[in-house]
């Protein structure tokens, strides 16, 4: 990993010394799920992206690709979730390349804490770490200090406890495939209407031995309704004081390359050494 | 010292020489023979499987690698140093690139990211070159408009070329970072790098290559290309061929069957894999 | 109270339209209350399809561009290809989470055409390079609240290169003139396929 860049830390710092406050990160308030079957583990999020109370992002992708078989749901700093995933699921890539094996869960697991118990805490990403390898079906969480569990079903995120809410009355041992779907999408949709912090769609991802099949906006309960009016204004309502047409021939290009014809007859082969 | 000019690895002789590198390539020329031919649709990357001993189990062994799930890489030379510049290879391709852009670098990056490190072996000090020759296929996306790739291959149809040429400039418009499509590189100890239609390294590289020279035709299909590819193994080749002692990696169409997951949108499956035993054992019975 | 993303005011907006973009900034610079200038720009061009928009700090906004001139050019040169709008994105997602801890104060926005498609590409970033990859629109400055009424109400799918321009310019003038701290003009940069349109719109002074 090659670390962080700290040359601006202490101009930050003297700034936020002065009474300046931090910048607020997209933030993924967020409900995520997890939740293990016969023959599989299910992970499902809503897909609202807040800053503040603002919401930045009413459709954006919690569920995060670690390996084919290891996928990952995150809440907390979405800049953290986003990276910390993408900088673990590429040095996952590269020991399966080498030792010539499919990546196993507990790998995952073990580079996503060891990360950020490094980091202390302030790499703020929250994580449901799901998949089934040679070793068989896993599902954990690990919280941005560091620390993991492994349990049958677990939630994250503000609205954990909603969700939590619907596996603690809802939940069975050996779940079918449609039953756990339906049970993490459920407990998803909890977090949509009673947590602020979620909203939008589920997203849900199922991952068996053979395959995993994602399913983007899984349920949409909450459809932008067809606009009544129309807002569009008459062709010079804004008054423009200039105007500059770049057209594609004067477009400028800064390198060009084109190719040479081959030479006719013989393609040298040779080369000078 | 006997020679006077040895006493550094990284020093040239009086004739402007290193003398090293020379020798690295007298290494890469005792290797097993490797060959790569590019078609239209593809390419393909061959080489024989030797073991000096009948006691040694090929099914171990494995000289073509994939680098990226478009690029993949086969050697002639010294085994351990291949190794070492595979994991190497990448490596780079994600610290250099797709952790910088979220993509996998082009072939023409990546060539140029391991010809970096063959050649930073000739120039630092306490260390000897790579004792190989490298070829590294791989596709390309390309990111110039459908249409005008199509535009610049009628182009060329439409200039006043003779009818048997029209083909030949048709193919060698495939490639490259721009228009996508197969790239062949061959790289070196020295850390020089060629683009080839078709080419070959090691031991019977000029055998090799003077029979390609015959068999290659512009306009070569992927299937026709693993075909000459095991004809020309089949000249230069010492022990018997079969599925265990021959090795193919082609670079073709994705096979999206291989990505694992469903419903990802823009997932693509990888364009390069090696041929199981079994599939050039087909290959060869239909040769 | 004043935090360094308001320190010097200013706003910027991409919307999607039917093969084309848009792109939109204020010009304003101020100190606080007082304007130092009305014509900062705040959008950037990287390539014939590519362009970046800058809010926040304005040494940071000014750094950060600069920074992506050179990273950007670096990459023609090696690549001898134009940079994709795409491959932008993630190389100012990395770029800026290269300094978590330490972040640029700068929201930034890019908004291009996908070179091999044609297709409409717009997406935004917070501070620390959380892509946002919005189908309709990004907004960000001191009037992203104001911005994010205007966008949300006037914007719809497929409006031409005219009406999209006509729209992108009453989301920002009407955003900017309910803030204190941006207005004073803008640019509006108008993406096709084979044209790029560059305006520069009245705005009020005060």
């Amino acid at each position: 990993m090659p670390g962080f860049d700290f040359s601006n830390y202490n101009r930050n710092a003297a700034l936020h010394a002065r009474g300046m406050p931090l910048p607020k990160a997209t933030s993924t308030g967020t409900t995520i799920v997890g939740c293990i079957f016969d023959g599989g583990v299910v992970i499902a999020a809503d897909t609202r992206a807040t800053s503040g109370p603002i919401v930045a992002d009413k459709n954006c992708e919690k569920l995060h690709y670690i390996s084919p078989n290891i996928w990952c749901a995150g809440a907390g700093t979405a800049a953290d979730t986003e990276f910390t995933t993408a900088i673990v699921s590429s040095q996952l890539e590269l020991h399966a390349l080498s030792t010539g094996r499919k990546p196993r869960v507990v790998t995952c697991m073990t580079l996503l804490k060891q990360h950020l118990f490094r980091y202390q805490g302030y790499v703020g990403a929250y994580l449901v770490v799901a998949g089934v390898d040679p070793t068989g079906t896993h599902l954990f969480t690990v919280h941005a200090h560091g620390s993991t569990d492994k349990l049958p079903y677990v939630t994250m995120g503000s609205g954990s406890l909603a969700a939590m809410s619907v596996f603690e009355t809802q939940w069975k041992p050996q779940l079918t495939r449609d039953e756990a779907v339906k049970l993490c999408a459920d407990a998803i949709e909890a977090g949509i209407w009673n947590d602020l912090g979620s909203g939008s769609n589920v997203d849900v991802a199922v991952i068996t031995a053979e395959k995993t099949t994602l399913m983007r906006n899984y349920l949409r309960p909450n459809e932008r309704t067809q606009k009544l009016g129309r807002y569009v204004f008459e062709k010079g309502t804004t008054a423009v004081l200039n105007e500059k047409i770049i057209r594609k021939e004067d477009l400028s290009k800064f390198v060009t390359v084109h190719d040479l014809p081959t030479e006719t007859g013989d393609d040298k082969m040779e080369i000078d050494v | 010292m006997a020679d006077r000019y040895s006493f550094s690895l990284t020093t040239f002789s009086p004739s402007g020489k290193l003398v090293q590198i020379e020798y690295a390539l007298n290494a890469v020329n005792q290797g097993v023979t490797a060959l790569g031919i590019k078609a239209t649709n593809g390419i393909v990357l061959a080489t024989e499987k030797k073991s000096s001993t009948p006691l040694a189990d090929p099914s171990s062994l494995s000289k073509i690698s994939l680098i990226t799930p478009n690029i993949g890489m086969v050697y002639s030379g010294m085994g351990p140093d291949y190794r070492v510049l595979v994991d190497r290879a990448r490596k780079v391709s994600h610290t250099n690139y797709k952790r910088i852009y979220n993509e996998y670098p082009p072939t023409r990056i990546l060539v140029q990211d391991v010809a970096r490190v063959m050649q930073e072996a000739t120039q630092s000090g306490g260390v000897r070159p790579y004792g190989v020759s490298l070829l590294i296929a791989g596709w390309d996306e390309g990111i110039l408009p459908e249409e005008e790739v199509e535009q610049q291959q009628q182009g060329k149809e439409g200039e006043q070329v003779p009818i048997g040429e029209k083909k030949s400039k048709l193919a060698g418009k495939t490639g490259g970072i721009l228009k996508g499509g197969p790239m062949l590189y061959q790289v070196d100890p020295s850390g020089s790098y060629f683009p080839w239609k078709a080419t070959a390294i090691g031991k019977s590289a000029a055998t090799a290559k003077t029979f390609l020279e015959k068999r290659y035709t512009e306009g070569l299909e992927l299937e026709d290309a693993v075909h000459i590819a095991l004809l020309t193994l089949k000249e230069t080749i010492e022990g018997e061929m079969n599925g265990e002692t021959i090795e193919i990696g082609i670079v073709g169409p994705p096979a999206d069957h291989l990505l694992g997951v469903e419903g990802v949108e823009g997932a693509v499956g990888p364009r390069f894999r090696k041929l199981t035993p079994q599939e050039i054992e087909d290959y060869l019975t239909n040769l | 109270m004043s935090s360094p993303f308001s320190i010097n005011g200013g706003a910027c907006v991409a919307m999607v339209g039917k093969d084309c973009v848009a792109i939109a900034c204020d010009l304003r610079l101020g100190l606080q209350a007082l304007t130092v200038s009305n014509n900062f720009p705040k959008i950037f061009q990287y390539g014939d399809h590519v362009f970046l928009g800058l809010t926040g700090l304005a040494t940071d906004v000014t750094t950060v561009s600069d920074l992506f001139r050179y990273k950007v050019n670096m990459y023609r040169l090696r690549e001898e290809r134009h940079i994709a709008p795409r491959t932008f994105a993630n190389l100012v997602s990395s770029s800026l989470y290269e300094r978590r801890f330490g972040p640029w104060f700068v929201s930034p926005v890019v908004a291009g055409l996908e070179p091999k498609t044609g297709k409409p590409f717009i997406c935004g970033f917070d501070s620390i390079g959380c892509i946002d990859f919005a189908k309709d629109f990004i907004v960000s400055g001191t009037a992203t609240d104001q911005l994010f009424g205007m966008c949300e109400s006037l914007w719809e799918p497929n409006l031409g290169p005219d009406e999209l321009f006509e729209t992108i310019s009453q989301a920002l003038l009407n955003a900017v003139d309910r803030d204190a701290l941006s207005g004073w003009g803008a640019h509006v940069y108008i993406i096709e396929k084979d044209k790029v349109t560059k305006r520069l719109l009245k705005g009020r002074q005060d």
